[in-house]
């Protein structure tokens, strides 16, 4: 009897296991398809597909949808009735860039119908800011729920607010940090930086100290992503959620995302250190050590490709002094233009 | 109708300016990103342009549409001294980019710019005489002559230390920093190495190019690299390690540094237009750019101008130097081209009226093209101003440091003892 009750629930969970890994691989199916435009693109979709897939199909789509839909209201009355002061032909892009960011950033008074409603901006949340202890702290869901996000979930969020108003809001990365890059006629590419609402120049990301000249030159680093190379950036969220609620996999899963990701973005340094690892703990468990020897011998090649790009590691704990530099160092690093 | 005008074209430093044209609703028109900056020099140009205007008011020809007697071209405004600056222009043509003599090239710039005056001998002495103080040197401080950390570090020390041959009792004293006119706007010479050979002081121009001159004489491996407004020197260690030297004020630089101008965007970096180490092709490139602002100075844009600056592009399509300069060209020809029109250019309603001549559209729609070109690059105007306040901050406390840790970490490694 107990005998059957263990088998059972053993059953139960593998089942549980098995479920899991098909919205995985349907997630998976959908990203891959984007980028072979098999499927329209929609970055709004494939986030929340990723979401879901963590979430064991327990993301509560209708009201994720709800709340987009109102931020989308929301920044259309801006585009309405708040005037920007740009004399430039792309000033129609640009407006539409200004009320994403005050969608995100301001407090925006509302009257409907006599009634005044409130928006409140969304903060920045110190706790858990690489989801280590819970990978739904980087989530979109999650920060349309509590308002509180980090340099994962605001720029995405961002992106999809200007998406659904038909603009593109380029991602671009930085050591362990996403940011939003924009370009206008009148200053070209420029920064806007959601994790505490500062238009920064380009050499504030530089100074973090962990940025390799090397890495920028190679676009490891402060290039304007386009559609696939950010679809390429979910790609390796998705490898990485898969990890955290499968934690004994074999790998298989996670090497494809790595390969389909680099397939889109070769330099991508991420996909590129997760496909190492991913590697190493392979071998890491294989028996016979001169085939062991051998396959490190090519890790290490990977770890060189990765070093050579203008990759270094910047330590967790110097992350949030940097971030804070920006508000600290305002007049230094501040884009005076916009 | 319309008789022969020769305007006084003003002739800018290098790089140079970047101006632009109120955005006219024409559909081949694009404003730009820069234009906001650079009220001053807009007014600047405003200023020379309403000199141009006054100049060739008398013949504007009421008609704006009879065009036969407009030129497009700029006219030709120079003298005996062309046809140096046309040999010395050939003399280029025919010499092989990818294996040349720098302070040959170096020297037949400058004296083009003193109508071929200068004393060559003089020239080659004192670079002779510096070679051999270095290899004296080298051999005092048992330097390992087969390192070029040695031999570059050894050049640094010439550039920023002073420097005693014990044997000979001969002195060498650091070169100085000429903060006086270091665009050369006033004095172009000023720019020159014959200047800094003559005087012992220079600036972000003639010291590297200084410093490349005596590296090709001993033997060392040293590039030329660009950052905004600025040239610097980079030398690679023998495991391709890459080191910055900044020569106005003598010291061994991070790339953190160059970067804390504020004024690179990572497209420049992704473009490669600042920071790069310069090859000999790259490099010659760079040497047409100097033909070219020499004879700007002196005779103006014309069209022999355009063509040093499109041998610059062919070398090194990159070469952001020889881009501004294409673009003050086309601008200096629309100015040109509009001023016989009657138009002035910087007034958006008056531009308008360009619609009627196709060839001032064109040529409106190059300036535009122009620009286009440098933004993609990743060029951002950097306010001379801002460059002076970086150039000081190399004395920082952190880039003191720095350069410290630079030369310790280099000294116990290069003295041939070390080696053997």
């Amino acid at each position: 009897m107990r005998l059957l009750l263990v088998s059972i629930l053993f059953f139960s969970i593998c089942v549980a296991a098995q479920n899991q890994a098909i919205l995985f691989d349907q997630s998976y199916l959908m990203l891959h398809n984007m980028l072979d435009n098999k499927e329209p693109y929609s970055f709004k979709k494939a986030v929340l597909s990723t979401e879901n897939a963590y979430l064991d199909g327990g993301l509560d789509t209708i009201e994720v949808n709800k709340k987009l839909k109102l931020l989308h209201s929301v920044s259309l009355i801006l585009l309405e009735y708040r005037d920007i002061q740009y004399a430039e032909k792309d000033k129609e892009t640009i407006h539409k860039f200004a009320s994403v960011f005050q969608v995100m950033h301001d407090s925006i008074n509302i009257k409907i119908n006599g009634t005044l409603y409130r928006h409140l901006p969304y903060q920045y949340d110190f706790s858990d800011v690489f989801g280590h202890d819970n990978p739904e702290n980087l989530f979109v869901s999650k920060l349309l729920a509590t308002r509180k996000g980090n340099c994962h979930s605001l720029p995405y969020l961002y992106k999809i607010i200007a998406e659904d108003l038909g603009v593109e809001a380029n991602l671009a990365l930085a050591p362990n940090h996403i940011y939003i890059k924009h370009k206008s006629l009148l200053d070209g590419w420029y920064n806007t930086e959601l994790t505490s609402g500062i238009f920064p120049v380009d050499a504030w990301l530089m100074a973090s100290g962990y940025m390799h000249i090397d890495a920028v030159t190679n676009g490891v680093y402060m290039k304007a992503l386009d559609k696939k190379e950010s679809i390429a950036l979910l790609m390796i969220d998705l490898a990485e959620y898969y990890n955290h609620r499968l934690p004994d996999n074999d790998g298989k899963f996670v090497l494809q995302c790595c390969d389909a990701a680099l397939s889109a973005y070769p330099h991508f340094a991420k996909a590129l250190i997760l496909k190492a690892e991913t590697h190493k703990k392979q071998v890491d468990k294989s028996e016979d050590t001169a085939q062991r020897d051998a396959a490190y011998k090519d890790l290490a090649k990977e770890y060189s490709l990765i070093h050579a790009l203008g990759y270094r590691n910047m330590p967790e704990s110097m992350y949030l002094n940097w971030l804070l530099s920006l508000k600290e160092q305002r007049t230094k690093y501040e884009n005076k233009k916009l | 109708m319309l008789a022969q005008v020769n305007p006084i074209l003003p002739s800018a430093p290098v790089p140079s300016m970047h101006v632009l044209y109120p955005s006219a609703n024409l559909p081949i028109l694009d404003s730009k990103t820069q234009q906001q900056q650079q009220f001053a020099e807009i007014n600047w140009e405003v200023a020379q342009f309403e000199k141009l205007r006054t100049q060739t008011s008398c013949n504007i020809p009421q008609d704006i549409n009879s065009t036969s007697n407009i030129r497009y071209t700029l006219p030709f405004n120079g003298s005996d001294g062309a046809n140096i600056y046309k040999e010395a222009y050939n003399k280029l043509r025919n010499m092989n980019a990818g294996n040349y003599c720098v302070a040959d090239v170096i020297f037949d710039i400058e004296n083009a710019y003193f109508d071929n005056r200068q004393d060559k001998r003089e020239f080659t002495l004192y670079i002779e005489k510096a070679a051999q103080f270095l290899t004296d040197k080298m051999n005092e401080l048992d330097y390992d002559p087969e390192s070029n950390v040695a031999k570059n570090l050894l050049l640094f020390q010439f550039f920023a230390e002073p420097l005693q041959l014990k044997a000979a009792k001969q002195k060498h004293l650091p070169f100085k920093y000429d903060f006086d006119d270091y665009m050369g706007v006033k004095d172009y010479s000023k720019m020159f190495v014959t200047k800094l050979m003559a005087t012992g002081a220079g600036q972000c121009h003639s010291l590297p190019l200084l410093y490349l001159i005596l590296a090709e004489k001993i033997g060392a491996e040293a590039y030329l690299a660009f950052s905004p407004n600025h040239s610097y020197i980079k030398f690679p260690d023998e495991k391709k390690k890459w080191y910055n030297i900044e020569l106005t004020n003598g010291m061994f630089t991070t790339p953190a540094f160059i970067l804390n101008s504020g004024y690179i965007k990572a497209e420049a970096l992704q473009s490669q237009i600042y920071m790069k180490s310069l090859n000999k092709r790259e490099l010659l490139s760079q040497f047409y750019v100097d033909l070219a602002g020499g004879y700007v100075h002196k005779f103006g844009y014309d069209d022999f101008a355009k063509q040093i600056i499109d041998s610059a592009l062919e070398l090194y399509p990159d070469n952001i130097n020889a881009q501004m300069m294409k673009a003050t060209y086309y601008n200096r020809l629309f100015e040109f081209v509009a001023s016989q029109l009657g138009i002035n250019p910087f007034d958006k309603a008056d531009l308008q009226r360009i619609k009627g001549n196709p060839r001032a559209v064109a040529i409106l729609a190059e300036v535009n093209k122009q620009y286009q070109t440098i933004d993609e690059l990743g060029y951002e105007k950097m306010p001379f101003e801002a460059y002076e306040e970086w150039l000081k901050s190399v004395t920082d406390e952190k880039n003191k440091q720095e350069n410290e840790k630079f030369k310790q970490q280099f000294k116990g490694s290069i003295t041939r003892s070390v080696r053997n």
